[in-house]
């Protein structure tokens, strides 16, 4: 097991190398920052004298160099728009997509298990034709119109919740319910299908023929060996939400990582896009290894 | 949320009683802006996100163009100023003035804000106002400061409403606890969610209404408009016009932004003064007014509002021609000008609302009179790499679509920048404008104001220099309760001394 970590570890840390590499150099091609930083009628010495303070006069590979050297010490440079380090402004986002994203997954996990396996039980009962139907429409709603009618109608309309912002739990409900929709809608689809096949296995037949109850061969014998596919969907959904809800994030004005990359990828703002790259990779990183051990936690035969 | 409760409760209580009610209970404002405030530097504050929050509410400036009144400027911690004999300016300062950090407002710390401010480890916005001449700031006294600049500079007073004053103390590098000697200090600060400003109880002029003032930020236009309905916040300067259908609470002001088309007399065909013109009689600009742009857009005859100092009402708007146009570009092909060379009209995307519909029939105007135009997008930073002289030869002859704002009182804010042989967003070299822009330049009062409408209608009637197009309007949503409307510096600028409760 721990050689296996060992060895994960080794392989997501010359992952993130290369991300680092191509991200520094992809978003230097997309411009030169003093353009955007500075107004157009700027003067072309005041142009200068800020190429020169931020080291975007010096060669690429020279500040690849610097780059590389401050990241060994942990320093992920300073934000050119904020005047703060980039670190500073990256982990608090990262935090509260974090919290949105563990709460989101957490309801939408819960949730699809439960309504993808009861719809599994008795295929084209009238429960599975709901819940299908409710999960494909689901899946396909487009977030940013969800999210600004739910605005319209439980804000605007019905005055029962905030329109946007944080601060109170209230807050949470419309940025979650939005969020939950899509990967609710995907994730029951898949749990259906996974144990359609699992409870017409043999063991559930045997199971069934011992006059073992119904919940407990849904529950117990059939979910566990249907899980497989639905954790790899989980996290696939997980990694998703940790890169940012970008269109929840902007509507409700969440302070996400997500939005928080956008803009300073539209602002040039390289040290900040850099930081928010890194932060969430290690995370999916850490997630996807913790995914693997589930798997081994779960089905006995997969060791590491 | 307490609004909608307030209103219930109105609903319901008897009605003497609720007047006082709201009066006591709202004291706190909040206003709900699109952009992120990222950076509360004072030597920023001409960027209008920063601006906003922080002139005349945490920083405040020598003068203050007071676009309520008569566009004038007004004493703020210069309490008056006379120009010396040799051209420089003496500004007297307000006495018994202090910051929020406790200390005493004197001359020094006007000359630490200019040195600070053109002090080359740091990248100032304002700095840019000063460009192309040399200031020297010498105090006097504690509370006499002399500014002189080579070449004299007439608006220097104007000029100086752009600097926000810091105390001397401030170190160089930019801060982000700004300190000023402003009704309000900065209370709270959390990044992606709120600014709070609160009132001082020891500032120096009157106490204003609002108590502690809540910047919000939301990025959609439609969320912010909800705010207000919902009570969740009480200003929103900036919403679209399709939300902006109650007439109770949403206000248009014009935005001090104008949208143009460039053209370069340096290549063809645009070299030739029939094809400038024909391009300005090809378009139908009042068939946009109330489709594509809202309707109380203004259609433009310069590249700065009419409340600008010289703004010339007697230049008149180019008459939609067709048939004038393409007499006039068949008189120049006979002439030989190569009136078929390709074109590219360059906009840059999501510059402001319907730019592409707007793009497209602007180009499909052009080609009606027989042009040869192609449009193409460009994302804001390629357009602004490019958007400076020399100007790209590799899509033949260049039409950048841009938009301008000069919300700052005086023509020469623009006139350089766009016309002059030097300006480095210039197409124009014609020695004339040259000189009248050097002469306006340095002249005061009435006959500055004389020079630049005379340079306006040399520029639009004779030169047909450029296509100036829409000076374009914003809407605000301000809530019931709010004492408040917009004004043209509205995008600039939110002093929350003008914000009063009903």
């Amino acid at each position: 097991m721990s050689s296996f970590i060992r060895k994960r570890a080794f392989a997501s840390l010359i992952s993130l190398i290369g991300l680092v590499v191509i991200v520094f150099f992809l978003s230097r091609l997309t411009g030169d920052p003093t353009d955007l930083f500075l107004p157009i009628e700027a003067p072309e010495e005041m142009r200068q004298q800020f190429r020169e303070l931020n080291g975007l006069n010096d060669p690429l590979l020279v500040q690849f160099w610097n780059y590389l050297g401050d990241i060994v010490r942990l320093d992920f440079g300073v934000s050119l728009r904020r005047a703060q380090p980039a670190i500073d402004v990256v982990l608090p986002a990262f935090l509260w997509t974090l919290q949105l994203a563990a709460i989101t997954m957490a309801l939408v996990t819960g949730a699809a298990i439960v309504v993808g396996s009861l719809a599994a039980f008795r295929v084209g009962g009238i429960f599975d034709r709901i819940a299908s139907l409710t999960s494909l429409i689901g899946a396909s709603a487009p977030d940013f119109w969800v999210a600004i009618v739910a605005i319209v109608v439980f804000a605007v309309g019905l005055g029962w919740l905030p329109t946007s912002g944080t601060g109170t739990v209230w807050h949470w409900i419309l940025p979650v319910g939005v969020l939950f929709i899509r990967p609710f809608g995907l994730i029951v689809q898949v749990v259906r299908g996974s144990m359609i096949s699992a409870l017409s296995s043999g063991y559930v037949k045997t199971a069934r023929a011992k006059g073992v109850k119904s919940r407990a061969i849904i529950f117990v014998h059939a979910l566990r060996n249907a899980m497989l596919p639905v954790i790899t969907v989980i996290g696939d959904q997980a990694a998703a939400l940790l890169n940012g809800a970008v269109i929840v994030e902007t509507i409700f004005g969440f302070p996400g990582v997500g939005k928080l990359m956008i803009d300073s990828v539209l602002q040039r703002d390289f040290n900040v896009v850099l930081a928010t790259i890194m932060i969430t990779a290690l995370a999916i990183f850490i997630m996807n290894l913790l995914i693997d051990l589930t798997y081994a936690l779960l089905d006995p035969r997969i060791r590491y | 949320m307490r609004l909608t409760g307030l209103m219930m409760g109105a609903a319901f209580a008897a009605c003497a009683a609720v007047p006082a009610l709201a009066q006591d209970a709202d004291r706190d404002l909040r206003i709900v802006v699109a952009e992120e405030v990222d950076l509360l530097e004072p030597c920023m504050a001409t960027q209008s996100t920063i601006g906003a929050v922080l002139l005349q509410n945490i920083s405040e400036t020598l003068t203050y163009l007071d676009v309520r009144g008569e566009s004038e400027l007004t004493p703020k911690l210069a309490e008056s100023w006379t120009q010396n004999d040799d051209g420089s300016w003496r500004f007297n300062l307000r006495q018994g003035v202090t910051f929020s950090d406790g200390s005493a407002f004197d001359a020094a710390d006007v000359k630490h804000s200019f040195d600070r401010m053109m002090s080359d480890q740091i990248v100032c916005e304002a700095k840019r106002y000063f460009g192309g001449m040399e200031v020297q700031a010498t105090v006097v006294d504690d509370h006499t400061i002399d500014f002189t600049a080579d070449p004299a500079q007439p608006i220097m007073p104007l000029l100086l409403s752009l600097m926000a004053i810091v105390p001397s103390e401030t170190p160089i590098e930019f801060t982000r606890e700004p300190v000023g000697t402003g009704p309000y200090v900065l209370s709270d600060w959390t990044p992606g969610q709120q600014i709070v400003l609160s009132a001082r109880d020891d500032y120096w002029g009157d106490a204003p209404a609002v108590t502690s003032a809540t910047w919000l930020f939301r990025s959609d236009p439609a969320v912010r408009a909800a705010m207000i309905q919902t009570g969740e916040a009480d200003i929103a300067p900036s919403i679209a016009v399709l939300d902006a259908t109650n007439p109770e609470t949403d206000f248009s002001y014009l935005d001090s932004e104008t949208i143009y088309i460039l053209l370069d007399d340096a290549v063809a065909p645009t070299n030739d003064v029939r094809v400038r013109q024909a391009m300005n009689m090809a378009i139908d600009r009042e068939a946009f007014i109330g489709t594509l742009l809202p309707q109380d857009a203004l259609l433009a005859t310069s590249l700065f509002p009419p409340s600008t100092l010289g703004w010339n009402p007697d230049v008149a708007v180019t008459p939609y021609d067709p048939e004038g146009a393409i007499a006039l570009l068949e008189d120049a092909r006979a002439d030989g000008v190569a009136v078929d060379t390709q074109m590219t009209l360059l906009a840059r995307t999501a510059n402001f609302p319907n730019i592409v519909e707007v793009m497209e029939a602007l180009q499909q105007m052009l080609q009606e009179v027989g042009l040869t135009v192609d449009l193409r997008f460009l994302e804001v930073a390629e357009y602004q790499r490019i958007f400076k002289k020399p100007f790209p030869t590799e899509m033949g002859s260049v039409l950048f679509t841009a938009m301008h704002d000069n919300s700052k009182g005086d023509p020469s804010f623009t006139m350089f920048f766009k016309y002059a042989s030097e300006g480095p967003q210039s197409g124009t070299d014609d020695p004339k404008v040259d000189q009248l822009i050097e002469d306006a330049s340095a002249a005061t009062d009435d006959d500055r104001a004389r020079l630049w409408s005379e340079l306006q209608a040399y520029l639009h009637d004779e030169l047909y220099a450029d296509v100036p197009l829409f000076h374009t309007v914003g809407y605000a949503r301000v809530a019931p309760q709010i004492d408040w409307r917009p004004t043209i510096a509205t995008t600039s600028m939110l002093p929350l001394g003008e914000i009063g409760f009903k």
